[in-house]
């Protein structure tokens, strides 16, 4: 009689946070040269998603290139043997296409949105691009898309308050030789060093089947798909086998204390851990740690620091997992006629509360429920689910996580938080200040 | 033979899968016959306080998302106190006669519902999301917000000075200074449109807590609102729940109120905001144009399409694709309830501020004069007609599609000829279009940017008198 009482008990419990499971039927399977493709039917609009994912980023690149794989994303679009310069854009803008193409430091993905009855069209330009590259590359293409990755950097990055702070903190983080320790967008010196050697090198490398992931989801006809697919890839070659960067343990072996002067008017603070790589189950657990540090009013950091104490104009906690490496941080914005080591104490207060009693499992179950919407609200397009099933392809090897998303954060205890907070947010940190011109002693370790 | 008889298999398989040879890669594939999209289908329905209720069901996800869209944004902002609408948005959700700010928001986020008020030029609205399963709590608290807001005095006063800090802030923010600048130069102050929506610095030091409630009081009101819903619910299971939690919100009468016609810009003149160390400058170009009721919407649509309105625009392969000065230059017609802007914008290298700004008034006048090319036309059209079935995917985009006939009056089968309507601008129409409303004489220019670096390149182009002015757009003495 009790073990049943505590197993009825048990399941009352599972129901409580009994979550939604999102289901997608997609099928999977490979070319003769190793292309492999992610189909799903999905006829609720007359739309279909085409995304291709190269399994390359700026984890990939070599020293003093830094920039290189996003700058060859802008090569991709001007144009292949078949397909003249400017056309790329034309042919998929005619049809009323949504396209675009992103770079981060693991993976490289290009994706066109079009109305059903043009997918043909975007796998004829997606083919002709993986296979026909090189014969159109020329100098003239190379320099205008570097002035225009350059003009990127400004807009995003240089000509934006705080914009170069993440740049300063990955390259403190970690050794110069990891690959996360440089700037997807790469510095100014190392683009104008790219030549079109380099661009060849990185296609023949790279940008092969076998590296590369097609996945489709809308309006289609898989049987007719298919036979497409065959015949615009199966002739491409395989390319050759290349060493991936693999995950090294990473740490400082002490704190790290940095004070930047910028162009704005208010003083902010960052403050760094190393912390899990993606798709872990640590990560998840921090990811539930930094929401119930952030997110919302009631949060811990927010309610404490902008609310309550209105010191700081705002604060962000967040779980910055990569492919092989991750960084806790926290970001906290201090508010006219405050300092930074204010800032700074006010965190450590918070912080040393969660560390030490840890978190309620009513805050743990809030954030789950909320990563819960979010993950439904991804599978509203077409776009979200072929680039999520994708990117799990690419990055743990199996599209169908897509449909265990919700796994990694079920049963979480807020032991479990406590245990995992401890191991990574008790080691070195690094307390990045970015200060108004003129103005370091708001810096922390000044005004304190 | 059982060898050889495998190897042909193999052979037939591989011949008539790859077939790698009899692909024609010289042409692009030819597409298929156009598929057909489905409208949404709109169910009505008027509450007994006379609130209309527009609901599409989308049963796809298990999600349901709210949209009430309340007829007074930022355009009722009373001159004298720019940032009202914003404000009232921003702290509608701070307190009920029984929630506080925190229960509100832990009421929210225990079901994952997101949740919030929020104003443009043309409306405010207040939004919710949520799963299906957890309806009725977070309509619960949706209505309660809507219909007891009591706007507490520490809850305003965090919120201004957290606005107060904001606008400091934008400061920072070369493409804020732009935006605010440009819309203070082209409307003056005396205009809503060009004062700062989020409020000035001495305008929300002036508000209080009793002027929010009475914008509230004032136009928050069932007659004055539509009640969007998309999503996993049927029209009596939202019905009744809303009767009931909306007994209390009664109709009132609203004060008209019109948007004054903006002063056209007499002669081009090139104004100048400095920012020292700036490595781009931002660009902007144009004039008060149309509001959205206008005639010449389609005409104006097609045009701008060409000329600024997508990649393959004249001006972003002229900025972008040929000379490299930029990550990228649009322009628009921001078509909003009174006269809004035109304007062409982007952020430029330093060093190139001047030749981008020629070839951009270049590729303005050469549409005016000479119009696009029956390709062109061709070309542009078949893009939207195409975008258009990309149009009503998700649960979103149909709340965004039923949000513009609400705002802005459309007929309900707006949608039903649009394609027509595309498809019916003849050459001429368009050209007459650009023609009427691009001429370059009449408009203003606006640059933030490293003064030292950019006066004198743009000086030597002679557009018109330079003005120097500061960081929100008033002429320097």
């Amino acid at each position: 009689m009790r073990r049943l009482a505590s197993i009825f008990f048990l399941v009352i419990i599972m129901s409580a946070v009994m979550l939604s499971q999102i289901n997608i039927q997609f099928e999977q399977y490979k070319l003769d040269n190793g292309l492999t493709v992610i189909l799903r039917e999905d006829h609720s609009a007359p739309v279909a998603a085409v995304v291709m994912m190269y399994h390359v980023g700026s984890k990939n690149e070599k020293p003093k290139r830094t920039g290189f794989a996003h700058l060859f994303e802008h090569m991709m679009f001007q144009g292949s043997e078949h397909v003249a310069k400017g056309d790329h854009f034309k042919m998929l803008q005619e049809v009323g296409a949504v396209i675009n193409g992103s770079t981060n430091s693991d993976v490289t993905n290009y994706f066109e949105v079009v109305p059903s009855n043009c997918v043909e069209l975007a796998l004829y330009l997606e083919s002709d691009r993986m296979g026909f590259l090189l014969q159109a590359m020329t100098q003239d293409k190379l320099d205008n898309q570097r002035d225009v990755v350059k003009n990127e950097r400004r807009q995003r990055v240089d000509n934006v308050p705080y914009g170069t702070a993440d740049e300063k903190i990955a390259k403190a983080m970690y050794p110069p030789t990891h690959p996360y320790s440089w700037p997807v967008v790469g510095y100014m010196e190392d683009l104008s060093a790219a030549s079109l050697d380099d661009v060849k090198e990185f296609f023949r490398t790279y940008y092969a089947p076998n590296n590369a992931v097609l996945s489709i989801d809308g309006d289609i006809n898989p049987g007719e798909i298919k036979s497409m697919i065959e015949r615009y890839f199966g002739d491409i070659p395989r390319g050759k086998d290349f060493e991936r960067p693999q995950a090294v343990p990473v740490s400082i072996p002490k704190d790290i204390q940095m004070t930047f002067e910028d162009q704005v008017q208010l003083p902010r603070l960052y403050i760094s851990w190393h912390s899990p790589a993606n798709f872990t189950r640590e990560d998840a657990v921090l990811t539930v740690l930094a929401d119930i540090l952030s997110s919302g009013k009631s949060s811990r950091l927010y309610k404490s620091l902008v609310y309550e104490q209105q010191i700081a104009q705002s604060v962000f906690a967040d779980a910055a997992s990569q492919e092989i490496a991750g960084l806790f941080q926290i970001e906290v914005t201090a508010k006219p006629g405050r300092n930074l080591g204010e800032m700074k104490t006010a965190v450590d207060s918070i912080m040393h509360q969660a560390l030490t009693n840890g978190v309620t499992q009513k805050e743990i179950d809030d954030a789950v429920t909320q990563m819960e919407a979010r993950i439904v609200n991804r599978a509203q397009t077409k776009l979200g689910v072929a680039n999520t099933l994708a990117n799990y392809y690419c990055q743990t090897g199996d599209p169908n996580n897509i449909n265990k998303q919700m796994e990694q954060y079920r049963g979480i205890t807020p032991e479990e938080v406590l245990t995992v907070s401890k191991k990574y947010l008790t080691q070195p940190r690094m307390l990045l200040s970015i200060v108004p011109a003129g103005k370091t002693e708001l810096a922390v370790g000044k005004g304190e | 033979m059982i060898f050889i008889l495998s190897v042909c298999i193999l052979m037939m398989t591989t011949v008539s899968y790859s077939g790698g040879s009899d692909v024609d890669r010289t042409k692009p594939p030819a597409p298929k016959p156009a598929p057909s999209v489905t409208l949404p289908e709109i169910q009505k329905v008027k509450l007994s306080n006379g609130l209309q209720v527009w609901l599409v069901e989308h049963h796809e996800l298990p999600t349901v998302a709210f949209n009430l869209v309340i007829q007074a944004g930022s355009d009722h902002d009373p001159v004298a106190q720019p940032g009202l609408a914003s404000m009232t948005a921003d702290v509608l959700d701070e307190g009920t006669k029984t929630r506080t700010s925190l229960e509100i928001s832990e009421a929210m986020s225990s079901i994952g519902a997101s949740f919030g008020a929020s104003s443009s030029w043309d409306g405010s609205f207040l939004t919710l999301n949520t799963l299906t399963k957890h309806l009725q709590k977070a309509l619960e608290v949706y209505t309660d917000v809507l219909t007891n807001p009591v706007f507490p005095q520490k809850e305003f006063e965090r919120l201004r000075k957290q606005r107060l800090t904001m606008l400091l802030q934008q400061r920072d923010q070369p493409v804020a200074i732009a935006n605010n600048s440009y819309a203070r130069i082209l409307y003056g102050d005396a205009h809503p449109y060009g004062n700062n929506p989020s409020g000035s610095e001495s305008s929300l030091k002036a508000l209080n807590r009793d002027d929010l409630a009475k914008f509230y009081e004032t136009y928050y009101r069932p007659n004055n609102s539509t009640l969007i819903v998309v999503g996993d619910v049927k029209m009596d299971q939202i019905t009744s729940l809303l009767e009931k939690a909306l007994e209390g919100w009664k109709s009132g009468e609203i004060p008209a109120m019109t948007i004054p016609d903006p002063k056209p810009v007499e002669k081009m003149r090139v104004y100048l905001i400095d920012k020292p160390g700036a490595p781009q400058s931002e660009i902007r170009v144009g004039y008060p144009a149309l509001a959205r009721s206008t005639p010449d919407y389609f005409p104006v649509t097609v045009m701008n399409r060409m000329l600024g309105g997508q990649f393959t625009s004249r001006i972003n392969l002229n900025l972008r694709e040929k000379h490299g000065y930029t990550y990228g230059a649009t322009s628009m017609f921001r078509f909003q309830k009174g006269v809004g802007p035109f304007q062409a914008q982007g952020g430029i290298v330093t060093e190139k501020t001047d030749s981008a700004i020629a070839e951009c008034m270049n590729e303005i006048r050469l549409m005016h004069d000479k119009g696009m090319t029956s390709d062109e036309l061709d070309f542009v059209k078949k893009g939207l007609v195409g975008n258009f079935a990309l149009s009503f995917e998700t649960p979103s985009q149909i709340a965004g599609a039923l949000q513009n006939i609400v705002l802005y009056g459309l007929p309900d089968d707006y949608y039903q000829h649009y394609l027509q309507n595309i498809e019916n601008v003849s050459l001429d129409e368009a050209n007459r279009a650009a023609q009427k409303y691009l001429d370059a004489s009449h408009m203003d220019i606006v640059v933030v940017g490293d003064l030292s670096k950019i006066r004198s390149g743009i000086q030597a182009l002679h557009l018109g008198d330079v003005i120097l002015c500061d960081l929100d757009g008033k002429p320097l003495p």
